[in-house]
């Protein structure tokens, strides 16, 4: 089952299937509160496939999220819906680890070896998820439930462009205990050819500025300490060490960026009668090194956090989840000339209902609480009804209504010159509504959904330049995001064959609509914000062969809110083929990836030039 | 948040204004003068972009069809990417000199069409030009700073145009900023000190060092072949709002200097501390000198023996780059001002009357307009 059924590479999650039972499994997601919003999820198959790969490679290639990255060794931060990188929240085990300075989290430095599971939030959830998830939020989980038993998994790959990656792990499960561990390692000289259009007779020239290495750590222990009694242990180091590339025309000034994130966290589950207890607590680092030839800034921040929920489940009728959450703050950041503590705190209750076996309902509600801070209470009503259900169709109607906001950074407020002390938080209101249609006629099943969406953002925050001698964040604008989502996936096996195809395709209209000071771009299109995106993806499988294959396209985006000057679209194809042999009686997994096939010349950002075809092999061993 | 409905209504009225504008269409026949899309009367603006976006673009304004056009460098040359930060842009004969501060380099083009056709490499955050000659120029440098943010002594490059290569480099005060040449003398404004260094163009060596009040940016040469200066003064900020304190900081002045004697003959200092003054700007006959200070444009005319007490166009609160460049058409006398909303949205140009101050018109442009070429 390692390599069989990429097919489900990208499930929609459909509410209804996580059923309301009672205590039996553990820490149940978040996300049967989410009734009526679009949640998708890249099953373990397709973690295990890109093993070698980042969050912001299959956020790429398989969801409509845009990122936005400066090259290949680099930054990648997500935009949802057509909102701006802070307003997506990153919760690891159900606590949020975006970094606190500056709100957001590179995807690049997310690792998709070793973490369990991966769902993609779309759209506001901050009832649920709190501060930052307004445009969406990607939320990652530990593996914790192993099959009983020794396992092992070795990988090895070698890339063009001077890229290499291995990584190891190993699992041990029994009825009492479970631990796994596992590291990687990745280096990348990244020396691809570009022509150099920032000067006269654009000449061919090597990217010497593109170099990552990087490393990390994941630890997950559990011990069933009673049949109702769980703690688990989950340690995740990461370690990126990355040159940042200039722009073409630009100077190179040597800027280079080391990231450091150490996330030790201990969860303690509990059965009774009252409901299931859960009780985490964790402390992270987050280190960032940046230095170019005039700049050293350290940024060094640890977070305390501590959240405690307790879940009710009365038959399968209705479940009902209260929780706090505790974060603390020691933020030791060069540009703030001071060190900053800070408390938050917030409190939430989620409720979800199903008064028949067709519809479920959801009620969330959340209240954050930061000193000088607060922002309004963020509301969720959501449902979902199967509306039709006749020879092999399932037709659901879907809608959700959710408030979200986003406390201000530590940047925003507190770095020196420019920090605003007065900066209001954020506040979302997002609308949406879709259809999700089912069939099964034999071994073929296809599925698909239509989400239409609406946003305002208020109070939007952005940096301008307030005096001439420093910029300040400001409550600038009010923005409009609305758009269409739209996707499709087929799968059927015959005989030998198992096949799978997906399509999707994305509409993203995101303005500003009201402007409070400063710049006065109405109703245009967001900068770096594509109006559509569409993507095309196959999963063949034959025997011992697999033939992946993903077609995406990104529209024009506009590099100023002026919408004067833009970059054109780009369509971009990536292969692999797998084959899988066996070695005494294990499998060895070995394949063969293209990124960039057609070989096509793009930037996703002005003047940063991508890498070209690349060609990567790789050998995955495993003892399950 | 406060509102500002003056900006508000001046930027209706733009807005009205650009709504007349269209694009240019490529009718390039020009009989007199050279031929050239470019050579016709109108006037190039350059566009600083933002930094590290290699998003600089050049912009042209036609008098005749009362038309902007923008990213014409583009236009001609695309794919070539002008590059990053273009801090000054002047002409000298046939070729247009493109300072691109972030890019190390100057773009040389052709004045009259836009067409790049060399450049001048291996400068370090080259800031100003000024050419001798066809054949030789100079460009200031900024060297870099140490941990302490304290910079070293920046140079003078000396190049020849002919080759476009640097042959020598000068080392002159921190910080060098704008340089003016006459009467066979070089002068430098060291904006990272108090000085203003003389270079014998002859002889490429430093003749002399006049000390100026702290901070010389700008220079101007009135009609009676005097040199003025606009000094910045030492800006103190206050630590709890990083605003420039009043109390702590020094005024800036305007020195006149003779360039005969290179004495200076007179300062004027400024009664306000926090503000400074720049982009002094003479008009065509040297009688009238125009500069930025406290976000207002003031004049000065150069026989006056004290500075102006109010100031020429005034906006009330304004955007904090209002005036990132200023120009004044010859002809006419209309003064134009380069206003940078933000550096992700494109700027404007606005004119004003060169009597009232009042604001003409205005017409959009790309990011961050800061000099003014008139054809």
């Amino acid at each position: 089952m390692l390599l069989g059924i990429p097919a489900t590479a990208l499930a929609q999650q459909d509410t209804t299937r996580y059923h309301l039972r009672t205590v039996e499994i553990f820490g149940k997601p978040a996300e049967i509160f989410a009734s009526g919003s679009r949640v998708s999820t890249l099953d373990s198959t397709f973690l295990r496939t890109y093993a070698s790969a980042s969050i912001a490679d299959a956020l790429q290639t398989r969801t409509p999220v845009f990122l936005r990255t400066n090259g290949p060794s680099g930054i990648a931060v997500p935009s949802f819906r057509g909102t701006s990188p802070t307003h997506t929240a990153v919760l690891w085990n159900g606590l949020n680890i975006s970094q606190p300075a500056l709100g957001q989290s590179d995807m690049a430095l997310l690792p998709l070896t070793s973490i369990g599971s991966v769902a993609v939030q779309h759209g506001a959830a901050g009832a649920t998820y709190g501060s930052g998830a307004i445009g969406g939020a990607v939320l990652l989980n530990s593996q914790t439930q192993q099959e009983a038993g020794f396992g092992a998994e070795v990988m090895q790959e070698l890339g063009s462009f001077g890229r290499y990656f291995s990584s190891a792990g190993a699992r041990y499960s029994s009825q009492k205990i479970s631990v796994a561990l596992s590291g990687y390692y990745l280096s990348a000289e990244n020396d691809f050819n570009f022509r150099d259009y920032g000067r006269i007779g654009a000449p061919t020239r090597r990217q010497d500025q593109a170099q990552v290495a990087q490393h990390g750590f994941m630890q997950d222990i559990s011990w069933q300490l009673s049949s109702n009694t769980r703690l688990a242990l989950h340690g995740w180091y990461t370690y990126a060490d990355r040159e940042v590339p200039p722009a073409m025309g630009a100077s190179n000034t040597n800027a280079g960026q080391v990231d450091r994130n150490l996330r030790l966290m201990t969860e303690l589950n509990h059965g009774s009668n009252w409901g299931e207890t859960t009780l985490k607590a964790a402390v992270f680092n987050d280190y960032l090194l940046f230095t170019d030839n005039s700049n050293h800034s350290t940024t060094d921040i640890n977070t305390y956090q501590v959240q405690a929920e307790q879940t009710y489940t009365y038959a399968r009728r209705w479940s009902l989840r209260g929780g706090l959450n505790l974060q603390h703050f020691e933020a030791d950041v060069q540009g703030y000339g001071r060190q900053v503590t800070e408390d938050r705190a917030s409190a939430f209750l989620l409720f979800r209902y199903d008064p028949s076996q067709r519809l479920d309902l959801s009620l969330n509600l959340r209240q954050a609480f930061v000193k000088g801070y607060n922002p309004t209470p963020a509301p969720t009503l959501g449902a979902n009804w199967l509306m039709l259900e006749q020879g092999g169709h399932a037709l659901y109607l879907k809608g959700n209504v959710s408030g979200s906001y986003r406390v201000p950074t530590l940047n925003e407020r507190f770095w020196q010159p420019g920090g605003n002390p007065d900066i209001k938080p954020e506040q979302g209101w997002s609308f949406e509504t879709g259809l999700r249609h089912r069939y099964t006629w034999g071994l073929v099943e296809l599925e698909s959904e239509l989400s239409l969406y609406r946003m305002l953002v208020d109070n939007w925050i952005q940096w301008m330049p307030v005096t001439s001698s420093y910029w300040s964040p400001r409550n600038l604008q009010k923005v409009r995001s609305q758009g269409i989502e739209l996707s499709s996936r087929a799968t059927t096996t015959l005989d030998d064959w198992q096949l799978a195809a997906m399509g999707a395709y994305t509409y993203t209209a995101s303005e500003q609509v009201k402007a409070y000071e400063g710049n006065q771009e109405l109703n245009r299109q967001l900068a770096h914000v594509p109006l559509h995106k569409a993507q095309l993806g196959t999963d063949l499988t034959f025997r011992t062969w697999t033939l992946t294959g993903n077609l995406t396209h990104t529209s024009l985006r506009y590099t100023d809110n002026s919408n004067a000057a833009s970059l054109p679209g780009y369509t971009l194809l990536n292969l692999a083929v797998h084959k899988k042999f066996t070695l005494g009686q294990y499998p060895l997994i070995a394949s063969v990836r293209s990124d960039n096939v057609t070989d096509r010349a793009y930037t996703v950002l002005e003047n940063m030039p991508m890498p070209p075809r690349s060609l990567a092999l790789s050998l995955r061993f495993v003892i399950p | 948040m406060k509102k500002i409905t003056r900006f508000r209504s001046y930027l209706l009225s733009a807005a009205f204004t650009f709504g007349a504008l269209t694009f240019t269409s490529c009718d390039d026949n020009n009989e007199n003068g050279p031929a050239g899309e470019y050579a016709r009367n109108g006037v190039l603006i350059s566009n600083e972009g933002a930094m590290t976006k290699s998003n600089a673009s050049v912009s042209f304004f036609s008098h005749g069809s009362k038309t902007v056009e923008n990213e014409s460098f583009k236009k001609v040359n695309a794919p070539l990417v002008l590059g990053d930060v273009l801090q000054h842009m002047t002409q000298q004969g046939d070729k247009l000199y493109l300072v691109m501060n972030n890019s190390g380099k100057v773009v040389v083009a052709n004045a009259h069409t836009l067409k790049a056709e060399s450049e001048i490499a291996g400068l370090e955050a080259p800031r100003y030009f000024a050419a001798l000659n066809d054949e030789k120029a100079y460009v200031t440098e900024w060297l870099g700073y140490d941990a302490n943010y304290v910079y070293s002594n920046g140079r003078v490059a000396v190049v020849d145009l002919k080759t476009n290569t640097v042959t020598k480099t000068i080392t002159v005060g921190v910080q060098p900023e704008q340089l003016l040449i006459t009467g066979g003398k070089l002068y430098v404004a060291n904006s990272g000190g108090n000085t203003v260094t003389v270079i014998n163009t002859a002889t490429d060596a430093i003749e002399t060092t006049i000390t100026v009040n702290d901070g010389p940016s700008s220079l101007a040469l009135d009609r009676n072949k005097v040199l003025w200066v606009s000094s910045q003064g030492v800006k103190v900020y206050d630590p709890t709002d990083w605003s420039v304190s009043e109390e702590n900081s020094t005024p800036g002045s305007l020195a006149k200097i003779n360039t005969s004697s290179n004495m200076v003959m007179a300062t004027l200092t400024f009664s306000q501390k926090a503000p400074a003054p720049g982009k002094l700007t003479p008009n065509l006959s040297g009688d009238k000198l125009y500069y930025v200070f406290n976000n207002k444009v003031w004049v000065q005319d150069v026989n006056a023996t004290s500075l102006a007490t109010k100031p020429l166009i005034d906006r009330g609160t304004y955007v904090a780059y209002g005036f990132n460049g200023l120009g004044i058409e010859p002809a006419s006398g209309t003064i134009y001002a380069g206003k940078a909303t933000d550096y992700a949205s494109n700027g404007w140009v606005v004119r004003y009357n060169p009597q009232s101050g009042a604001a003409v018109d205005s017409f959009r442009v790309g990011i961050a307009p800061n000099g003014f070429l008139f054809r």
